[in-house]
C-alpha cells in the first residue's frame, strides 16, 4: 500500500510537470504512480488535472501565454497516455459518447482539441469530426453513433452562425440529445437563442472551456443520478 | 549566464552556439521569448545528429528552467511530431532566421545557413528564452562574394543568384518549386530523395586541401577564415 506522503509526493511532481510544461517529468512521475500503486483516477485527477487547472489560472493573470499553455497540456497528455489505460471506470460517473467538431468554414480548433482533452479524461467515448466539418456531418454522426452529447466549436461569427443549423436539424431528428456550444463569439445568450443545452464560457482560453466543460459534466452527472432516484 | 551555457552545450557535442536578440523578429504569439539560443550541429562531425541535437536542446531548456526562465524549444526541422498542440506554433519559427541573428552565419545563395567554418554543413535546433541573455552580433548580408559554384552546379538551375540580407530576408535565392521537382524525380528513378550538390560544392567549410579548390577561392576572394 503506498503511504500518504510518498502519494502527496507524487501528487505535487505531476502537479509540478503539468505546470513546468515537463513532457519527462510528467512521464516518469506517471510510471511512478502506477509503479507504487496509486490510483490511475487520483494521479489524472488531483495530479495532472489539478496542475492544469493551476495552469488556467496563470494564463488568466497574463502569466502564462498561448505556447506555455500549449505546452502544458502537451505535458498533461504526455502522463495521461500512461495513466488512461489503468484507468477503472471513470470518476465522473457519466458514460457516454461524444461527438465534437469544428463547423464548417472553421479552421480553429485548438480550443476544440483541448475540450476533447478533457472528455477522454473523463472517459467518454470520444468522435472528434475534427475542424471545418459540413453542417449535416454532425447531425449523420450523432445518428450514426447514437452520441448522448454534440459538442460544436466556433471561432469565428461568420461561422457561429451555422451552430443554429446544426442545433435544429439536431433537435427535429433527436430531442432528447445534449447539445454544448463554445467559442470566442459564444454567449449564454447566443446558447440560448439558439436553443443549446450548454454553453462554455469565454472560448479564446481554451482551458476555461475544458475545466467549465468538467463542471457541466459534474452538473450532467447530478442530473442524471437525481433521474435515477425518483 | 550566457558563457556557462554556451560552455556547457559545446562541452557535450554543439559544434556552435549563438545567442540572437529577436525583438521585433518574432509573431505575437511567442514574442514574449525574444532571446533565441540557436545551436548548430556538424553533420560531417556526428554519426546521429538528430539525436544529438535533441540532447542538446534538453540541455539548453534544464539550464534555462533551472534558472528560473521561461523555454520554447524548437525542435529540427527533420524531426517535428504533428501531434502535439506546441507544435501548431512551430511553423511561426524559422531556424536560419534565429542562427543569422545569433552570428552564427548568413543565407547563402543556396538559401542556406552558411557558417564561415562549417559551411552549409550545420543541423539547426532552437530554444526560445526570456532569459536576458547578451546576445551576439548578427551577421547582416551574404558573404558568399563573387562564388557561383552551387548555381553553376545546381542539376535543376533552381538557384536564382540573388543575395539575402537581414533587411531583405524576402527576397527569392531557390525556386523551390524547381528544386522539389528534381528531388521528386530523383527519387522517382534513383531512389535517393536528396540531391544535396549545393551544399556538397560549397567552398565554405570543406576540409579537402584540394588544390583546385584552393586556387578557386583565391581566383573569387573568398574569405575563409582560419
Amino acid at each position: 500500500m503506498v503511504t500518504e506522503e510518498k502519494k502527496t509526493e507524487l501528487l505535487a511532481k505531476l502537479r509540478n510537470a503539468v505546470i513546468q510544461y515537463d513532457e519527462d517529468t510528467a512521464k516518469e512521475a506517471a510510471q511512478e504512480a502506477l509503479n507504487v500503486g496509486m490510483e490511475a483516477n487520483d494521479a489524472i485527477f488531483n495530479g495532472l488535472v489539478s496542475g492544469m487547472v493551476e495552469v488556467g489560472k496563470m494564463f488568466e493573470a497574463q502569466e502564462y501565454f498561448v505556447p506555455e499553455l500549449l505546452m502544458c497540456a502537451d505535458a498533461l497528455y504526455a502522463g495521461l497516455d500512461i495513466l488512461k489505460p489503468h484507468v477503472k471506470q471513470l470518476d465522473l460517473g457519466v458514460k457516454g459518447s461524444v461527438v465534437i467538431g469544428t463547423v464548417e468554414g472553421d479552421v480553429h480548433d485548438i480550443g476544440k482539441n483541448i475540450v476533447k482533452m478533457m472528455f477522454d479524461v473523463a472517459g467518454f467515448t470520444v468522435y472528434d469530426l475534427g475542424r471545418d466539418v459540413p453542417l449535416d456531418k454532425f447531425v449523420q454522426e450523432q445518428l450514426r453513433t447514437d452520441s448522448d452529447l454534440v459538442c460544436l466549436s466556433a471561432m469565428m461569427t461568420t461561422t457561429m452562425t451555422g451552430m443554429k443549423k446544426v442545433i435544429d436539424d439536431l433537435r427535429s431528428r433527436n430531442p432528447n440529445v445534449k447539445i454544448m456550444i463554445g467559442g470566442a463569439p459564444v454567449s449564454q445568450d447566443v446558447a440560448d437563442k439558439y436553443g443549446a443545452d450548454g454553453y462554455a464560457k469565454d472560448a479564446t482560453n481554451a482551458l476555461k472551456d475544458a475545466i467549465n466543460m468538467i463542471e457541466s459534466l459534474k452538473k450532467m452527472k447530478d442530473e442524471v443520478e437525481a433521474k435515477k432516484a425518483k | 549566464m550566457k558563457t556557462s551555457l554556451k560552455r556547457e552545450l559545446l562541452d557535450h557535442g554543439a559544434t556552435v552556439v549563438g545567442i540572437a536578440d529577436l525583438r521585433g523578429y518574432l509573431s505575437g504569439e511567442i514574442s514574449h521569448l525574444d532571446r533565441a539560443v540557436s545551436i548548430g550541429v556538424d553533420r560531417k562531425l556526428n554519426e546521429d545528429t538528430l539525436s544529438l541535437l535533441m540532447i542538446l536542446q534538453k540541455r539548453a531548456v534544464r539550464f534555462l528552467k533551472a534558472r528560473g526562465h521561461r523555454t520554447l524549444a524548437i525542435p529540427p526541422d527533420s524531426d517535428r511530431k504533428k501531434d502535439t498542440f506546441i507544435s501548431k506554433l512551430y511553423s511561426l519559427f524559422n531556424h536560419k532566421m534565429a542562427a543569422t541573428s545569433a552570428g552564427l552565419g548568413w543565407i547563402g545563395k543556396n538559401g542556406l545557413l552558411i557558417s564561415p567554418r562549417y559551411g552549409p554543413r550545420l543541423s539547426l535546433v532552437t530554444v526560445l528564452t526570456d532569459a536576458r541573455l547578451r546576445p551576439d552580433a548578427p551577421i547582416e548580408r551574404c558573404l558568399c562574394g563573387e562564388c557561383m559554384l552551387c548555381i553553376e552546379h545546381c542539376p535543376s538551375k533552381a538557384i536564382t543568384g540573388s543575395e539575402w540580407s537581414r533587411s531583405s530576408p524576402f527576397v527569392e535565392l531557390v525556386k523551390l518549386n524547381t528544386c522539389r521537382a528534381h528531388k521528386a524525380t530523383k527519387r522517382a528513378t534513383d531512389n535517393k530523395p536528396n540531391c544535396g550538390l549545393c551544399i556538397n560544392i560549397c567552398p565554405y567549410g570543406r576540409r579537402n586541401s584540394d588544390v583546385k579548390n584552393a586556387e578557386y577561392l583565391v581566383r573569387n576572394k573568398i574569405f575563409i577564415p582560419a
